[in-house]
């Protein structure tokens, strides 16, 4: 019930006064969230987020946000640097266990169940939220482990030459096969940055999960390595949702096709790609979008 | 899972424990560094000349080898201790609390104690009240014997102008080790004696003529050479006027490089040693658990061994490694003592 | 503006301060290899020369009438070496004369007799020469360390033993040979039979104890600490007590050994066994210390990248972690041994500073190990142990060196380049 109103009274554009932002800004302990605009909620979502909090030990770093993520879609964040992006998207597949302060309230779920619920294991989980990181980490492996690793410990094939090909698929649609098909013994650590990348998106794409969370993964690339991964993204959306983290508002224009705007640990805005560019709802998202911000 | 590791562990500890409850087939032996030297030749030459293995010997001291020697009955105890003095009556109330009753002592020769120098100078000819006003802490007053000052001699010739004008530097043990002991009781309190002052204080004041015929001056006179005697011989070589603290083996082996200090006016060889002329000399010893020699393999051999004339004789193989043989007689008594395992009766 | 061709005062003296800086690193570095070279020069100067030993030959005759006895070991086999010598040396007659010949020879030399005629009994009857042990007197004269020119009551070997010694030697009876004793035997208080065969096997077994104990326990233990362990006050505790006991005096690890292993659970003194555990105890703290600092210098980015493709922790560390960790831990754990190697203090409290004749042969014979053989040889009176001190120092570098070299192929094998 609640939630049907919070979503009726998200219809209608708030506009934050200037003194209200600052005070924020200068608490800087987010007690009073800010209420998203625009359309966070889908009909058929993959993901459902509700009232997600993060804490880093005593420091909020994200305020009650709630969100959806739908099928066969690309959700693009965007957001000043140190906003919450990668915070958040780590709640996804629950990486943010790994580090120790941290603390996640709320709810997410995958399918209708509770990633978060006591009796959940991570690793199935993992293997269906699959992510890239902000910086390219490839085991210090050969290209050929690199990949298979995945597959292996999930008994994903049966035999070398069903993992040969799962290889071979993942490289080329990570657009890195015919870069390295004849050097795939080599050491992954020994590629260039950008090709390390695309290494750990092969990497990730071979264990074919559901939901892939991608963290700024062009921020290293040149244009036509990121023209690839950007078709690539374009083509996985065809069977995967996409949630990616991106600073290139172009990019987010090109791949995307729901946008969600963050703002010092709030959701600010989310809404269908070209309406947050063309005709976004909050100043705060103008302002960035315009370059006034950011 | 649990019940396996607690299974596991088990097997383990058994496993490890297994060996210590088979029995002990060598003889193990702990004791005095004194004494070490000898009891291995013997242990080595028993060994050697008999099917039995050869005995295991620790060198951890004389007081150390009481305290393991006292621990009690059974293959985890050693069989035998060395000493470089006689058991205390204390250590022998500690074994018989442990049910360590009957000790058999063997008495198994002398050891001097020389004081040694450089041959490239004339020998020092010392009495023991020399050797006490050179080392002790405090002495009496030359010119008021009746007052005790602090050590005032810095060369030799200061107290007695018949030495050598040189600097007194003496290397010696420090107090952990026997020989120092030895030194200070057979030397420094012989000399300490000949002043009539300190003499009356043995009976009225016991502990300050402890403290005053025992302490050893700490103005750099005496220096502390640690428990490695070669050490002390190679540093009196290089200075010719330091005199060194050691057993009169380590003379014996490097009596081409250093000569010993005459005592009274005897210099401290074999025979001087041997007819007890060379004063600062003391007995050594091994003691043995009676109860042992049965149960251990190849105890009475090894007894055999040591106190047989061709070990311990005046021409034995102890006394080209330079133990000083006691006199036929006594070796006849001891020899006996120990055919015969007779013990020692509580004091 | 800058000159670029003119370096200013300030530039110059920048560069002057790095150059300073330079040299400084280069001294020090100069000094350290000067002292060990000086420490070799030492000690291979001074026991090289226990790689030979001194040999003399002497013709026996095995007399039948020697060997009436069924048990051969019962013939008087000193007295067949006497009679040999005299034969040799016919116009020593005068009993103070006959001892001096005797001691030319070691008293092993019967016991080398004793060998030949039980592993050949057909030598009965014959007559064989023999090369023989000289005393070890003997052979501090050949190699130069007794002095000739002082008086001969000054002198361990007299004028007659010297005239017999160089007689001897001019009709090549007399000669230097390699010491295959040394390293074929155990300790012994005649120099010339003193081997290091014993101590070294007995620090092997030792070692072997050590190393199968403190690695897989070690590296556990810290996997579990940096890995596994919650972030609480204990793991706390836990981590400062392991500081302290790095920093604990070894001879107190001898004594909590004594009370353990020896006199509770009954273990045999003087062991491997023993001074393994033992030596496991002193070198845990430095293994578990060495292994979570590698474990801390892998990129938390590898942790991320396994688990977040869905391997579990467990997997996540062994795939990954360790494998990059292992060199680390290696250099640790050479570290941890090498100072095991080199310990003796706690190896005295648990009976291990023994003279032991038999070579080892199980882990728990009684046995003494390198530097204890090294500590016992240096303070005993003859001079001959000198050289072989320093020889039994050149065995243990050369232990310490082949460890170290192990340690670099290991890690050189496990190195995962970047
Ligand atoms: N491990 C951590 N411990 C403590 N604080 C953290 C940690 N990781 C992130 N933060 C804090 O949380 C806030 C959000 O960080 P986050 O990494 O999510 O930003 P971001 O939006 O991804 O920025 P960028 O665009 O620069 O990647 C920041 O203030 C950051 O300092
Ligand atoms: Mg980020």
């Amino acid at each position: 019930m609640e939630l049907t109103a919070n979503h009726a009274s998200n219809a209608f554009p708030t506009m934050l006064s200037e003194e209200m932002l600052e005070e924020a800004e200068q608490s800087k302990t987010l007690a009073t969230a800010r209420k998203t605009v625009g359309t966070p909620f889908v009909d058929t979502p993959r993901m459902t987020c509700r009232d997600i909090q993060v804490f880093y030990g005593d420091k909020q770093a994200i305020n009650k946000m709630s969100i959806d993520v739908a099928s066969n879609e690309v959700l693009a964040m965007i957001g000043p640097s140190g906003c919450g992006k990668s915070t958040f998207l780590r709640c996804l597949n629950r990486m943010n266990d790994t580090v120790l302060s941290c603390r996640v309230t709320g709810e997410v779920k995958l399918d209708g169940t509770d990633i978060y619920h006591p009796s959940v294991d991570v690793v199935p989980l993992r293997a269906r939220v699959g992510m890239v990181f902000q910086k390219p980490n490839p085991f210090p492996k050969s290209i050929y482990d690199n990949i298979a690793y995945g597959p292996k410990i999930h008994g994903l094939t049966k035999n070398k030459d069903e993992l040969d090909e799962i290889i071979e698929t993942s490289l080329i649609r990570a657009g890195l096969w015919d870069e390295v098909k004849d050097r795939l013994q080599d050491p992954g650590t020994g590629l260039s940055g950008g090709q390390q990348q695309r290494l750990c998106i092969a990497r990730t794409i071979a264990v074919s999960p559901e939901v892939i969370l991608m963290d700024e993964p062009c921020s290293a690339l040149d244009p036509i390595a990121t023209a690839r991964v950007e078709e690539l993204i374009a083509e996985l959306r065809t069977q995967f949702s996409i949630v990616i983290v991106t600073h290139s508002m172009q990019q987010a224009a090109r791949v995307s096709q729901r946008t969600a705007y963050f703002h010092l640990g709030d959701l600010i805005e989310v809404g269908a790609t070209e309406k947050v560019f063309t005709n976004p709802l909050h100043q705060l998202t103008e302002d960035y979008i315009t370059g006034r911000f950011g | 899972m649990k019940l396996k590791t607690i299974a596991a562990a088990g097997a383990l500890s058994l496993l490890l424990c297994g060996p210590a409850l088979a029995a002990r087939d060598y003889i193990s032996i702990v004791g005095s560094s004194t004494v070490y030297p000898f009891a291995t030749v013997v242990a080595e030459q028993f060994g050697k000349t008999t099917g039995y293995k050869t005995p295991k010997i620790e060198s951890t001291g004389s007081g150390g080898g009481f305290k393991l020697f006292c621990g009690g009955v059974g293959i985890n105890h050693p069989d035998i201790t060395n000493a470089s003095r006689a058991i205390k009556s204390s250590e022998m109330e500690k074994c018989a609390e442990n049910g360590v009753n009957d000790i058999v002592e063997v008495k198994i020769g002398y050891d001097g104690i020389v004081l040694a120098h450089s041959k490239s100078v004339a020998p020092l000819k010392l009495t023991r009240q020399e050797i006490f006003l050179a080392l002790a802490k405090d002495v009496p007053d030359p010119k008021n014997p009746g007052k005790i000052i602090p050590n005032p001699y810095k060369t030799w010739n200061e107290i007695n102008s018949n030495l050598p004008p040189t600097k007194i530097e003496v290397l010696g043990p420090p107090p952990t080790s026997g020989t120092r002991d030895a030194f200070v009781e057979l030397a420094m309190e012989t000399g300490a004696d000949s002043f009539d002052v300190i003499k009356a204080m043995k009976k009225t004041d016991k502990e300050g003529y402890k403290a005053l015929s025992q302490t050893v001056r700490e103005d750099g006179a005496y220096v502390e050479a640690g428990e490695n005697d070669n050490l002390i011989v190679q540093k009196l070589q290089a200075n010719p006027a330091a005199v060194g603290i050691f057993g009169f083996s380590f003379l014996d082996q490097n009596s081409d490089v250093i000569q010993g200090s005459f005592i009274e006016d005897m210099p401290p060889t074999f025979e001087a040693i041997a007819d007890g002329s060379y004063p600062v000399s003391r007995p050594l010893y091994f003691y043995v658990k009676k109860a042992h020699v049965d149960v251990i393999p190849g105890m009475k051999g090894y007894l055999d061994e040591f106190t047989s004339e061709k070990a311990w004789g005046e021409d034995g193989y102890l006394a080209d490694k330079g133990l000083i043989p006691m006199p036929a007689a006594e070796r006849k008594q001891y020899h006996e003592n120990v055919a015969a395992l007779k013990t020692l009766e509580m004091k | 503006m800058t000159n670029l061709l003119e370096p200013g005062p300030k530039l110059r003296r920048r560069y002057r301060a790095e150059k300073i800086f330079k040299r400084m690193g280069l001294s020090a570095i100069i000094a350290s290899l000067c002292f060990v070279f000086f420490l070799f020069y030492t000690i291979i100067s001074d026991g090289y020369s226990a790689f030979t030993q001194t040999y003399i030959e002497i013709e026996v005759s095995f007399n039948k009438d020697l060997f009436t006895d069924a048990n051969i070991s019962k013939a008087d086999f000193p007295g067949l070496v006497k009679k040999s010598l005299l034969k040799m040396f016919p116009e020593v007659t005068k009993r103070q004369d006959k001892k001096l010949l005797y001691s030319l020879i070691s008293p092993s030399a019967a016991y080398t007799m004793q060998e030949l005629v039980e592993e050949t009994p057909k030598l009965i009857g014959t007559t064989q020469k023999i090369w023989v042990l000289a005393d070890d007197d003997v052979d501090m004269l050949i190699k130069g360390k007794y002095q000739r020119d002082v008086p001969e009551s000054n002198r361990r070997l007299k004028d007659l033993q010297l005239k017999w010694i160089d007689r001897l030697t001019a009709e090549g009876m007399l000669e230097k040979k390699f010491n295959t004793t040394f390293f074929t035997s155990g300790d012994s208080r005649e120099p010339e039979l003193a081997g290091i065969l014993g101590a070294a096997k007995g620090s092997l077994l030792t070692l072997l104890i050590t190393l199968s104990l403190s690695f897989p326990i070690g590296v556990a233990a810290a996997v579990y600490l940096e890995e596994f362990a919650p972030a609480n006050r204990w793991t706390d505790i836990i981590e400062v007590n392991i500081n302290n006991l790095a920093a604990v005096p070894s001879i107190i690890f001898g004594l909590l050994g004594l009370a353990i292993f020896i006199n509770f659970w009954g273990l045999p003194r003087s062991t491997p066994i023993v001074g393994g555990l033992v030596l496991t105890l002193m070198t845990l703290p430095t293994i578990i210390i060495a292994g979570r600092a590698s474990l801390k210098s892998v990129p938390p980015s590898i942790r991320e990248a396994a688990l977040g493709i869905g391997a579990s922790k467990m997997q996540t560390v062994t795939h990954h972690v360790l494998p990059l960790a292992l060199p680390g831990m290696l250099t640790g754990t050479i570290i941890g041994m090498a100072q095991a190697l080199g310990e003796t203090a706690p190896l005295l409290m648990i009976g291990m500073v023994a003279f032991i004749v038999d070579v080892p042969g199980s882990f728990t014979d009684p046995s003494a190990v390198l530097p204890v053989q090294i500590y016992l040889w240096a303070d005993s009176p003859e001079r001959a142990f000198t050289e072989k001190t320093s020889a039994a120092i050149m065995i243990l570098l050369a232990f310490l060196i082949a460890m170290n070299s192990l340690a670099v192929f290991l890690r050189k094998k496990f190195e995962i380049k970047w």
